[in-house]
């Protein structure tokens, strides 16, 4: 009897959870499938120096950040340096980094000052992608100069630390003195504009009640104070939440939506 | 007041209304369509800029290429010839104004190709003079060229980006009818060049020079 039960379970069952993971098995191929041949565009690294392949030391990597953020807050002008182990396009690395520089808007908006150092480990191919307004001072012999003769014979011998400490110093050199800075970088104003906006919202909060005690007042309907206070909770909440939304979201991104052109040159070791 | 006349301000002033707002519309679309075509003018003048600085690259490409012991002077004949073409091209176009007919853009489109043509012949051939490939400035030119050409497709693609947006603004339903009479027409797009999907021949035997453009690309 016990064996009958269970045959009869495993046939019941088997036939639509068959079909359920036959299903499953097929979305899944070809989920996987579709995945190989897309191109990744990588999502915005979180400083201005980042190291996806694991060949800098975390001394080296804070140091080169620490540079990098001290020089926007000096000059205005937000150099990204992003080592990653393969590119992950069949496109060529001009085109690919182009359009990844663009997404990630590196550069203010009206200066469109940005320029970024992609390194791509595996593939032996780096490229410095130039945003439109620093293509005076970083032209594309320059960045075919450093590239070349300056970060590459390090990198031939696997120096990465050293190649990028090069590479960094020379493309700094080259754009210093291109725009003035604010002695901010664009996170740290973002940062520090979200508390003084809220401070318009609080002043608008006090004159409102001021307005309404005076009318009730004048008006003389007799309401107590407990009627007002329910009118200007909601419009409290509100505001907060969406003051709070907008700071946490500054602080994670730091480009300030530049343009790339396609200017820059790079180099394969 | 009788009531005849009542009703007949009604009218008037339902007509007065509707013809308003009818005018509004259409200064509106009217706005929009010069705002987009400004939009086209503007990539358009881009797109001289950076085929300008391509040709401006061409003499001195030239120069450092002939000093080069013995370089055989029939493909740098060739990128002169192709650049003074692209120059001749260049009086009859205006760099201000997209260009309105596709015939006019085919031949700006053609001229370039036949100077794009001309390059890659020149580097197809630089490669059999090593002393060459070792030249610091000539590999700084190299690299120079590469950036023009980035920068040619990034605002060609700009460019039919802007036409595209202005294209379906002056074909959408209600602003087509105001568009002709108007004087806004379609704008013709850049497309890729004749023969493109073949790749050009290559012939290694050294001594002879290497053969004419593929007959399919059209002269100016």
């Amino acid at each position: 009897m016990p064996k009958k039960m269970r045959r009869s379970r495993l046939i019941g069952a088997s036939r639509s959870e068959n079909a359920i993971h036959l299903v499953l098995a097929a979305a899944f191929i070809f989920l996987t499938i579709g995945s190989h041949a897309a191109e990744v565009i990588p999502p915005k690294p979180p400083g201005y120096f980042a190291d996806y392949a694991n060949v800098i030391s975390r001394e080296a990597a804070y140091r080169f950040n620490e540079q990098l953020a001290q020089f926007e807050r000096e000059t205005s002008n937000q150099v990204w340096v992003v080592v990653y182990p393969k590119m992950q396009s069949d496109s060529s690395v001009e085109d690919y980094t182009r359009r990844v520089a663009q997404k990630w808007g590196v550069g203010q908006k009206d200066r469109r000052n940005g320029a970024v150092l992609f390194v791509f480990v595996q593939d032996h191919k780096m490229f410095i992608q130039v945003g439109y307004g620093l293509e005076g001072a970083l032209p594309d012999a320059t960045c075919f100069d450093i590239t070349e003769f300056q970060v590459k014979p390090h990198f031939r011998e696997g120096d990465y630390e050293g190649g990028l400490a090069v590479g960094i110093d020379s493309i700094l050199k080259a754009i210093r003195g291109e725009y003035k800075g604010s002695g901010k970088t664009v996170a740290e104003q973002h940062r520090g504009s979200r508390a003084t906006g809220l401070l318009p919202f609080i002043i608008f909060v006090v004159v409102l009640i001021v307005i309404s005690r005076m009318i009730r007042r004048l008006g003389g309907y007799g309401y107590s104070s407990g009627r007002g206070g329910p009118v200007f909770l909601p419009m409290g909440g509100g505001g907060w939440s969406s003051g709070g939304g907008g700071g946490s979201g500054f602080s994670e991104s730091l480009g300030g939506g530049g343009s790339f052109g396609g200017g820059g040159a790079g180099s394969s070791w | 007041m009788n009531r005849f006349a009542l009703g007949c301000i009604v009218v008037l002033l339902v007509l007065l209304f509707v013809a308003v707002s009818v005018a509004l519309a259409i200064g509106g679309s009217y706005n929009r369509l010069v705002r987009l075509q400004q939009a086209v003018d503007q990539s358009w003048a881009q797109v001289q800029n950076v085929y300008q600085r391509r040709a401006d690259l061409i003499p001195n490409l030239v120069n450092t290429v002939a000093g080069a012991a013995n370089f055989e002077k029939s493909t740098l004949v060739e990128v002169t010839n192709a650049r003074a073409s692209v120059g001749r091209v260049q009086t009859q176009i205006d760099p201000n104004k997209a260009p309105t007919d596709a015939a006019q853009l085919e031949k700006f489109q053609a001229a370039q190709g036949e100077l794009s043509n001309a390059l890659s012949r020149l580097l197809v051939v630089v490669e059999r003079y090593p002393e060459l490939k070792a030249n610091q400035n000539f590999l700084s030119l190299q690299a120079q060229l590469e950036g023009t050409e980035n920068r040619i497709s990034v605002e060609r693609g700009n460019f039919n980006k802007t036409v595209q947006d202005y294209n379906v603004a002056v074909r959408s339903f209600p602003t087509n009818f105001i568009a002709g009479p108007l004087g806004f027409s379609p704008r013709p797009f850049f497309t890729a060049q004749t023969g493109a999907e073949r790749p050009p021949p290559v012939q290694f035997n050294f001594g002879t020079p290497a053969p004419a453009a593929p007959a399919a690309t059209t002269s100016p």
